[in-house]
């Protein structure tokens, strides 16, 4: 741990205030954030906010936040800047999971912990890398299966429930891994539910709307969609409500959006997946944080994102995207 | 008469005056305000900072012979792009797999090559055609980034190479492989600019396309050199830059067209042509990323740098007016 002889001048003035009432020179971690694009969406607009004010309520860290803007040769010189100013830990939302692999070498080699965010980097960096911290796609997926058998159940229709389903752009991860997380769980739980047919649907609402359509005529009896994601969920619903069909169907997606949570409170959407970009942020920095005091941290560092459902939707927040 | 040489001075010393003060700036600043102990001038910083210039300033150095010949370009992100797709997804073509490290030389030639033809198509259109250099060239930024999309769709576009991420990092006599190319480009354009031919006519035309015609100066063909020089210099940027990292996003060298016409015009070269100085483009590119840098070294957060650079331009060619005007109302008295 290096002793930070500027504490009393830092600009902070929590920190200057901790540094004097704690009479002793404190000991902080200096953590510099390298983000992807802060204004591009209000999920990464939410996550800035938030590390801020986890950075700022705990006394021992001091940390520079950075944004690249969306621009990788930004990022890279982010990544070098840090390595310069010899920050204790450096935590990186990758703005491409390949390009940043050689600057997250450096900082592996100048004996700087990195800590990544949100989305994984290559495998190919995974040597250089401390910890990842990020929501768990398999499990999502896992719980979404869940979701829907437990809704089956209820209705009484677990035993013949015929189910579709709409999945993420083929070849990201994200997509993969949720569709591999539900289709290996929906057997344990409800081995007499039937999945048809799966088709994907890009992330994209109006693809998956066309997706959904095409299902529509080809299948008689479908009683619920299983969504990568909740545009794509949403996009599901407005075909079958076109088709005068939604009310037969149980509706289940990923990553909460404000559009699957609105369809939730109008009855129409059953459940997703709940995932803050606050509890996002608050785990990489406790991830840093316990990355630097030795503690032991997997490496694949995942936090929690629980079910939503039309039951207990009451207990979340409305997502901001 | 002094008053004149003065302004002149002012003029041509401005940029340089500009970075010593954000030199001080940041410098002072960075003690209260950085989260780090070490100095924002300590010398790692300083090389770092010629380093991070490169992507911009080589493109920069072939901006200003294009616009001190009255044109400019716009299509130079787009292109960046291109070449940078070139190079990385040539790196992954079987038959220079089997090359092995022979391959590097090869994909560098390639994206140098389509970065020439593509400044070639816009020098082309605008010599035959006559259309404005800045709507041929927004034209080509849409179209070269279709091309740069169409390629790989929404995906990046990857090839890591250790050799050359090895070589790119690489520090020379402790200074780094990107900026030995910044500092060649710059000298060869310098050359180019004020010991050749070919430099004279660039201000001649800019200065007075006609006059240039009956002086008997090919426009046509010299502006066409000079496209194919942004072009290559552009695929050169991407060159260096993604030797280093290895993955392009098909976004990537967005706004670049920008913020390298704005280090340009920083350095002092005129919009409308004729007047322009490679050592003052220099310092232009310089002066952006020392703002950046020193901004994010004092813990500002990227859009109040955008506030603040474009602010610095406005009130620059506001300077540039007013000393213009001056120095000439010396000339009439």
């Amino acid at each position: 741990m290096r002793l930070t002889t500027k504490a009393g001048m830092a600009v902070s003035t929590v920190l200057a205030g901790a540094a004097l009432a704690g009479a002793a020179a404190a000991d902080t971690w200096k953590i510099g954030i390298t983000q992807n694009n802060v204004g591009v969406d209000s999920y990464q607009t939410t996550y800035e906010k938030a590390f801020i004010a986890a950075a700022e309520a705990n006394d021992n860290v001091e940390t520079v936040v950075l944004d690249a803007g969306g621009d990788v040769a930004r990022q890279i010189a982010q990544i070098e800047d840090l390595i310069q100013q010899e920050v204790d830990a450096m935590i990186i939302w990758p703005t491409n999971g390949e390009a940043v692999i050689p600057a997250v070498r450096k900082a592996f080699k100048a004996e700087i912990p990195v800590i990544i965010t949100n989305s994984n980097i290559d495998e190919a960096g995974f040597d250089f890398i401390s910890s990842f911290s990020g929501p768990d796609n398999i499990t999502q997926g896992k719980r979404a299966a869940e979701i829907m058998c437990d809704r089956f159940k209820d209705l009484g229709i677990a035993d013949e429930a015929q189910i579709v389903e709409i999945t993420g752009q083929p070849g990201y991860t994200t997509a993969i891994e949720r569709s591999t997380g539900f289709q290996d769980r929906l057997p344990e739980v409800c081995p007499d539910v039937d999945l048809m047919e799966s088709q994907p649907g890009d992330w994209n609402r109006e693809k998956a709307q066309k997706v959904m359509e095409a299902f529509l005529v080809k299948y008689d009896d479908i009683d619920g969609v299983y969504a990568g994601d909740d545009n794509m969920g949403v996009g599901a619903l407005n075909a079958a409500k076109a088709a005068n069909r939604a009310e037969d169907i149980t509706f289940v997606g990923a990553t909460n959006f404000a559009v699957g949570y609105e369809a939730m409170a109008r009855g129409e959407y059953w459940g997703s997946i709940y995932q803050s970009p606050v509890d996002d942020a608050e785990a990489a920095l406790q991830t840093a944080i316990d990355v630097l005091e030795g503690e032991d941290v997997p490496f694949l560092n995942y936090f929690d994102t629980p079910k939503i459902t039309q039951e207990n939707m009451d207990e979340y927040d409305k997502p901001v995207f | 008469m002094q008053a004149g040489t003065l302004a002149n001075y002012l003029r041509r010393g401005a940029i340089w005056g500009f970075i010593v003060l954000e030199l001080i700036f940041f410098s002072i600043a960075g003690e209260y305000l950085a989260i780090t102990d070490k100095a924002f001038m300590d010398a790692g910083n300083m090389l770092l900072l010629l380093k991070q210039t490169a992507p911009l300033g080589i493109i920069a150095m072939g901006m200003t012979i294009v616009m001190v010949n009255g044109n400019i370009d716009l299509s130079v992100g787009a292109t960046f792009a291109l070449a940078a797709v070139i190079l990385l997804d040539s790196l992954s073509w079987p038959f220079m797999e089997e090359l092995g490290d022979w391959a590097i030389p090869l994909a560098w030639t390639f994206a140098l090559a389509a970065g020439g033809v593509l400044g070639a198509i816009n020098g082309l259109i605008v010599w035959k055609t006559g259309v404005d250099a800045f709507i041929v060239t927004l034209g080509a930024m849409l179209g070269y980034r279709g091309l740069v999309f169409m390629y790989n769709g929404e995906q990046p576009t990857s090839h890591l190479n250790w050799t050359l991420v090895d070589f790119a990092e690489a520090q020379f006599l402790g200074i780094h492989t990107a900026t030995w190319f910044l500092l060649g480009v710059t000298a060869v354009i310098w050359w180019v600019m004020n010991r050749t031919v070919h430099g004279r006519n660039a201000y001649a035309i800019g200065d007075n396309r006609e006059a240039a015609v009956n002086a008997g100066i090919r426009v046509g063909p010299h502006m066409m050199i000079n496209f194919v020089i942004i072009g290559f210099l552009a695929a050169l940027s991407a060159v260096v830059f993604y030797s280093e990292s290895g993955s392009v996003n098909p976004n990537d060298g967005e706004l670049y067209e920008l913020w390298v016409i704005t280090a340009v015009v920083l350095g002092g070269t005129k919009l409308t042509g004729g007047s322009g100085s490679i050592v003052a483009t220099f310092g232009g590119v310089l002066a952006i990323q020392l703002l950046r840098k020193g901004l994010a070294h004092i813990g500002a957060d990227t859009s109040t740098v955008n506030l603040v650079i474009g602010l610095i331009l406005i009130a620059v060619l506001f300077l540039d007016k007013q000393l213009n005007i001056r120095a000439k109302e010396e000339l009439k008295t």
